[in-house]
């Protein structure tokens, strides 16, 4: 049998978005941790231990995709609220993680992923004020469509250089 | 038949006699009662009962950090004598109070441990433990 | 496993209402099966103390029996199943045996041997069983059921000799037995018994005044209360937790140690009288309490009802007749009976894990 995970697709919002590039997977697994333990305690932390690991972190958009075992994702997923500061390397980073998505594949998140974006970008181009950023857009919306999955690196690339 | 029938009836009623009615509750305690006993390893401590709480509140905190010390948890009688006491739990947390009552090990540089001597969803059960019918 | 952190273990609440003078009225039929009961109070508010009548009932309790490694091959001597079981209500049950992990043993006064065995001591005894109700797939503990009053036990017969071999050659089991036999004219239990060290006991009787209580309001018509109005059967029984174990009702929900509530809508009642009495008391010495208590108010009194308490054996194998019992987190089998002074009552009957609903 193969153990089951949980992928949950998360956005880390920094207060200052500058910070973003000084952030590395293992602060983003370190603070994850500590807010389990604080809010779960040992049990918690010990449950979660076993594959909690972080899948992908995008520094420019603040992607993040966090795995977990089935069994106790829901520990991780109450604990992501409870987290208000990340600590790198002496320095506190405030922000807070907007879960997106949770899946059961890193497929399925990154599906969701597409659409999610799709959607940002959709509410973008209502905001446009001249029609040279208009039609950036627009030749971005139509080069992420589900068709497009089958070269996932490139797309989930594609949309963030339209960041 | 009643013995007693007779006499009774001769009595002035404040109502006809009630109609039969049975209704059955499945799982319908929303607490659990746990008696247990605080040990010492050698000489004790004096507690009180709030530091007794505290140290019930502060060994569900190590285990299950905030979301378990936050549980509703009363503690409904404390023995300053005897350390025995009688908690209410709600009963999505029996198993949390539990396991954390089992791996508390310290108060205040005293080994000690916690024996869990009855636990029900009544507290009535409390009152009433037959393994603790001593006829020696 | 998550979900296993919140799981809490399968209860029962039965409650009932009727009135004493209903021809139907199931009353004396459930005390009387509840077989073995380890402890028994009266709560009586508003009482300084026990009225006479009730109190000689209680004195007259009479006695029960410890007696020390009692072989099982004495219950099927048709010695006594002549003077004991063909003649009244005898009632025997295993003493400091736990049902969940010894082997127990209980003789019901229908005259039904009931044990409840390991796995190695049922293939050891060969004697016809059932696995227990509450072992899962791989039954690890089984019950076995003998009627010593059946025909096809007459002694010589094949059933009684293969009886016989299985308790005294196969499988000679021994253990602590309470006694208790309510026909006093029959020859004694001492004197039966008296190859073995048997020891004669006596309750024990508790009395606690408890004062300045809040009290619930009742109304012995609505069994689910009306907010505002009375309590319900439920609140009531949580109440009467409370009360048994001494424990404060009087915080105000910011209290840090407990924020525990008499039920709303309550009196205050200035005394209350609590009396247990603890040992193997038999059913129809409860049944006669019960009756006495139902005559407390044939003289006006201050308070509108009075309540009975009676608690099991948590590792005895039966709680209401012959329905399988067992420990799970706790073996609680109890009722209580509230006798309004209406001649109406409440009963409540609660039962743990390992138990069938009540009749």
């Amino acid at each position: 049998m193969r153990f089951k995970s949980r992928y949950l697709l998360c956005e880390l919002v920094l207060e200052d978005p500058r910070w973003r590039q000084n952030i590395s997977q293992g602060t983003v697994v370190y603070n994850v941790r500590e807010a389990i333990a604080r809010t779960h305690g040992d049990f918690g932390a010990a449950a979660c231990a076993v594959s909690l690991s972080v899948k992908y972190l995008n520094v420019y958009t603040g992607v993040l995709l966090l795995r977990c075992r089935k069994d106790f994702y829901q520990l991780l997923w109450s604990s992501l609220p409870f987290i208000t500061s990340l600590d790198n390397r002496g320095q506190r980073i405030p922000c807070f993680i907007n879960t997106l998505h949770v899946g059961g594949t890193i497929r399925t998140c990154q599906k969701f992923l597409i659409q999610y974006n799709k959607n940002q970008l959709l509410q973008l181009m209502k905001n446009c004020t001249n029609a040279a950023e208009k039609e950036a857009i627009r030749q971005s919306l139509q080069s992420c469509s589900l068709k497009s999955l089958e070269e996932p690196e490139f797309v989930l690339s594609k949309n963030e250089e339209n960041e | 038949m009643d013995p007693m029938h007779g006499r009774m009836r001769e009595q002035p009623k404040l109502a006809g006699p009630t109609s039969y009615e049975r209704i059955v509750l499945k799982n319908p305690s929303e607490h659990h009662y746990m008696k247990v006993q605080l040990e010492f390893n050698g000489e004790g401590a004096q507690l009180s009962a709030t530091q007794f709480k505290l140290l019930v509140v502060s060994a569900l905190k190590n285990l299950h950090g905030e979301v378990g010390s936050s549980l509703p948890l009363d503690l409904l009688s404390f023995d300053e004598k005897t350390l025995c006491a009688v908690l209410r739990v709600c009963s999505r947390g029996l198993v949390k109070l539990w396991s954390s009552l089992t791996l508390l090990g310290h108060y205040k540089n005293h080994e000690c441990s916690i024996r869990v001597i009855q636990t029900s969803p009544f507290l009535l059960a409390l009152a009433g433990n037959s393994r603790e019918l001593d006829l020696e | 496993m998550l979900r296993g952190l919140e799981a809490c273990p399968r209860h029962l609440l039965v409650c009932e209402k009727s009135s004493f003078l209903h021809e139907k009225s199931r009353h004396s039929a459930l005390v009387q099966s509840h077989y073995y009961n380890c402890s028994v109070s009266l709560l009586l508010p508003e009482c300084a103390s026990l009225p006479e009548h009730i109190k000689r009932t209680v004195d007259n309790f009479g006695r029960y029996y410890l007696v020390r490694n009692l072989p099982l091959h004495e219950f099927v001597k048709e010695d006594f199943i002549n003077t004991f079981v063909k003649k009244g209500a005898f009632y025997a049950l295993t003493y400091r045996t736990r049902i969940d992990q010894d082997n127990s043993a209980a003789l019901l006064p229908t005259g039904k041997l009931i044990l409840s065995v390991d796995k190695d001591t049922y293939e050891e005894l060969g004697l016809q069983g059932k696995p227990s109700l509450y072992s899962g797939k791989n039954p690890l503990r089984y019950i076995i059921k003998i009627d010593l009053t059946e025909e096809g036990l007459a002694p010589g017969g094949k059933k009684f000799q293969r009886l016989n071999w299985a308790f005294t050659e196969k499988k000679p089991l021994k253990c602590d037995f309470l006694l208790a036999w309510d026909n006093t004219g029959a020859p004694s239990i001492l004197s039966y018994f008296c190859k073995y060290t048997v020891k004669e006991c006596n309750f024990k009787i508790t009395s606690r005044i408890s004062r300045d209580l809040p009290c619930p309001v009742l109304k012995s018509g609505d069994l689910h209360g009306k907010p505002e109005e009375s309590c319900s059967s439920e609140e009531l029984f949580d109440w009467l937790g409370a009360v048994s174990n001494s424990i404060d009702c009087d915080n105000d929900s910011s209290n840090f140690i407990s924020a525990f509530c008499c039920p709303h809508p309550n009196t205050m009642v200035e005394r209350a009288h609590l009396c247990t009495i603890n040992g193997f008391v038999t059913p129809e010495n409860i049944q006669r309490l019960l009756d006495q208590l139902r005559e407390y108010f044939a003289e006006p009194k201050l308070t509108q009802w009075v309540s009975l308490i009676v608690h099991g054996f948590a590792d005895s194998p039966v709680s209401w007749k012959e329905c399988e019992h067992g420990f799970f987190k706790g073996g609680e089998n109890l009722y209580s009976v509230v006798v309004f002074n209406n001649q109406d009552y409440w009963l409540q009957m609660a039962v743990g894990t390992h138990d069938g609903c009540p009749p």
